[in-house]
């Protein structure tokens, strides 16, 4: 009998030991690093023991080889526990690491991989700006060549991962930039390292509403000089690589959506089980039955789109764009509506910490932004359905 | 040296168990399956035995085809090789120790360590048993395992403390919980027990009769427990376990 969630016997060995870990090492340190909005960085680097943080990664480069399918689960298993150290280890583990293993060269993966897969080096990616987001080409980050170098200069805004405490950067960041004039497509990647002259920390962000336990911030480019081994790809050409990345990036969004939603159903279920009212237990009523059956069905719905989107994905190929946004639009929705109803379910103890739903709903609000908003994916998707006559 | 220890498949012990509608069995519609956690401890300590001494790591189940997974996950946390007696039959504990036992005496390890029982059944028979049937030394319920010329020096927990014991290689050393910390299947360890060697075969193979010495008339859930009761103070203490339990 095929399993779509545990195709094979190493998915599902996969799936036991990030759960097991989740439950002993994640799950207890959770409702501290919400609350101080910090980055469990020790927690991190256990991660690079066990070899998650390079999932996708070449094993020559440090890496553990596996595929879509097991980067969804473990997103879907960290996130169960823990969304805001989730999107830290996605914003590592995806948008650098998947990202240069995929789009560099062997010596940049030689250079970079190691220390990134082992959590030497906190990574991230930089593409959004205080005024291009959605109208992610109208960037005006730019990189002017110069010699055996490019010269960097703009603002990234929003880089999960750019920091590691308040007043520290990450340690290694992909950047877009353009290399063409401004109103082009001509974007290109750029490894750029911490410490490099003129790379700074603007600002590390405060007050989020969710997904307090990885770091949001907003870096500088102020002149940073580059040399040309640090071009990702070719020059002018970094759409294409940006999209992607972009496809894993979104089936793994959609993965985190799908952990929180399945700890909300876990949570509602086994409250409704137990607590009692007018001397039966909740679960006897349809207004909870509705609340539990609906999320369950919506939840089960989701977890196939996702999962069998993520067996068709292959993580060097371009043009899944339909369904990476797909998986994306409609679980970030769906896991807020099930945390919703978590909330709902339990009453005044779901709106305190105690239980987590809160927690778990404050953190799935972000999946409706991060990593494209909605409303792009609606935009992306109608575009794209817009060249089919027929669904296969 | 050559060390093999022993993994079962059971049911997920966190999940609540129902009995089935002719008492015959649990319920197992829908039930996760994974590692007996005691053999989490026998597979890390054959490890650490390999680590500290070189060597092999055989690792055993007799089980459902199933129980591959299982397998896996003990070859992906460092177990060298696999075998697999496969059986649908639920044997009891004397069977599976005189299938370990036909095992044991075609792969002639130095020492078994394996889980001190099974957490789904909880009988704690085969370890001993096997040790009877391979007329080899034993050392039960191990929370510390040094090995050296040829003996092996086990501390053990016991009803009242602990105990030391040594006992001359080949044994049979089953582990308790604080023999270990057992370490997790990493993801590079995931993949390269892909390519490790399993080898499959049957009771009938090794020549053993499975049928049943022990006959399992019935399955019953204990009595559902009242809830205990916090009390105002000492006094009331004492008179409720004077008056009520009767225990004083």
């Amino acid at each position: 009998m095929s399993d779509l969630f545990n195709p094979t016997e190493e998915h599902q060995v996969l799936r036991e030991m990030v759960r097991s870990f989740v439950e002993k090492e994640v799950a207890p340190q959770a409702e501290e690093f919400d609350k101080t909005e910090q980055f469990n960085r020790p927690l991190f680097n256990k991660l690079g023991e066990l070899g998650l943080l390079g999932v996708t990664a070449q094993p020559e480069f440090g890496g553990s080889g596996m595929d879509a399918v097991a980067a969804v689960i473990v997103h879907e298993e960290l996130s169960a526990a823990d969304p805001g150290f989730c999107l830290a280890y996605l914003a590592h583990s995806m948008l650098f690491v998947n990202n240069l293993a995929v789009n560099g060269t062997d010596e940049q993966r030689a250079r970079f991989l190691p220390g990134t897969c082992s959590g030497e080096l906190v990574g991230g990616m930089c593409m959004s700006e205080p005024d291009a987001g959605t109208d992610v080409l109208g960037m005006g980050t730019v990189a002017v060549e110069d010699g055996d170098e490019y010269v960097l200069t703009g603002r990234k805004m929003w880089i999960t991962n750019g920091a590691v405490s308040d007043t520290e950067m990450g340690d290694i960041f992909l950047v877009y930039a353009k290399t063409g004039s401004r109103d082009t497509r001509e974007i290109s990647l750029f490894l750029v390292e911490k410490g490099r002259e003129g790379f700074s920390l603007g600002q590390k962000l405060h007050g989020k509403l969710g997904m307090r336990a990885s770091t949001t911030a907003e870096l500088v480019l102020e002149e940073v000089r580059v040399p040309r081994e640090n071009l990702v790809g070719t020059p002018g050409k970094a759409v294409k690589s940006m999209m992607r990345n972009l496809a894993i990036e979104r089936v793994t969004l959609a993965a985190m959506s799908l952990g929180i939603a399945r700890r909300s159903v876990e949570i509602m279920n086994d409250y409704a089980r137990e607590r009692t009212s007018f001397g039966r237990p909740i679960n006897v009523y349809g207004q909870i039955q509705r609340h539990i059956a609906e999320s369950y069905a919506e939840f089960m719905a989701g977890r196939s789109y996702v999962y069998h989107v993520a067996g068709q994905l292959e993580l060097d190929a371009f043009g899944h764009r339909v369904d990476s946004d797909g998986v994306k639009l409609y679980c970030s929705t769906m896991a807020k509506n099930v945390a919703d109803r978590a909330i709902q379910v339990l009453g005044g103890y779901g709106y305190v910490s105690e239980y987590n739903v809160e927690r778990l709903w404050r953190d799935a609000k972000l999946l409706e932004i991060g990593g494209g908003t909605i409303e792009a994916h609606q935009k992306n998707m109608t575009r794209d359905l817009a060249q089919l006559d027929k669904i296969r | 040296m050559k060390i093999l220890t022993t993994v079962k498949r059971v049911t997920d012990p966190n999940m609540k168990i129902k009995i089935n509608a002719d008492a015959t069995g649990v319920v197992t519609d829908g039930v996760e399956y994974q590692m007996n956690s005691f053999d989490e401890y026998g597979v890390e300590e054959a490890i650490v035995l390999k680590e500290n001494h070189g060597g092999e790591v055989v690792v055993v189940s007799v089980g459902p085809s199933a129980a591959t997974k299982e397998l896996r996950t003990a070859m992906a946390m460092g177990a060298d090789r696999a075998i697999l007696v496969e059986t649908d039959e639920k044997l009891d504990s004397d069977a599976v120790a005189r299938v370990l036992a036909e095992v044991i005496r075609k792969e002639e390890p130095d020492i078994v360590v394996m889980g001190k029982q099974a957490v789904d059944s909880d009988r704690n028979q085969a370890g001993q048993l096997l040790a009877a049937y391979l007329d080899w030394p034993q050392a039960t319920f191990a929370f510390s395992l040094e090995v050296a010329d040829g003996w092996a020096t086990v501390g053990r927990e016991v009803d009242g403390g602990t105990s030391t014991k040594r006992v001359k290689l080949p044994a049979v050393v089953t582990a308790d919980l604080r023999l270990n910390e057992p370490r997790y299947a990493s993801l590079p360890g995931i993949m390269k027990a892909k390519r490790k060697p399993l080898d499959t075969m049957t009771p009938d193979d090794l020549g053993v009769d499975v049928a049943p010495k022990v006959k399992v008339l019935k399955y019953e859930a204990p009595e559902e427990r009242a809830a205990g009761e916090i009390v105002e103070d000492l006094d009331a203490l004492i008179g409720k376990l004077r008056d009520e339990a009767r225990v004083l």
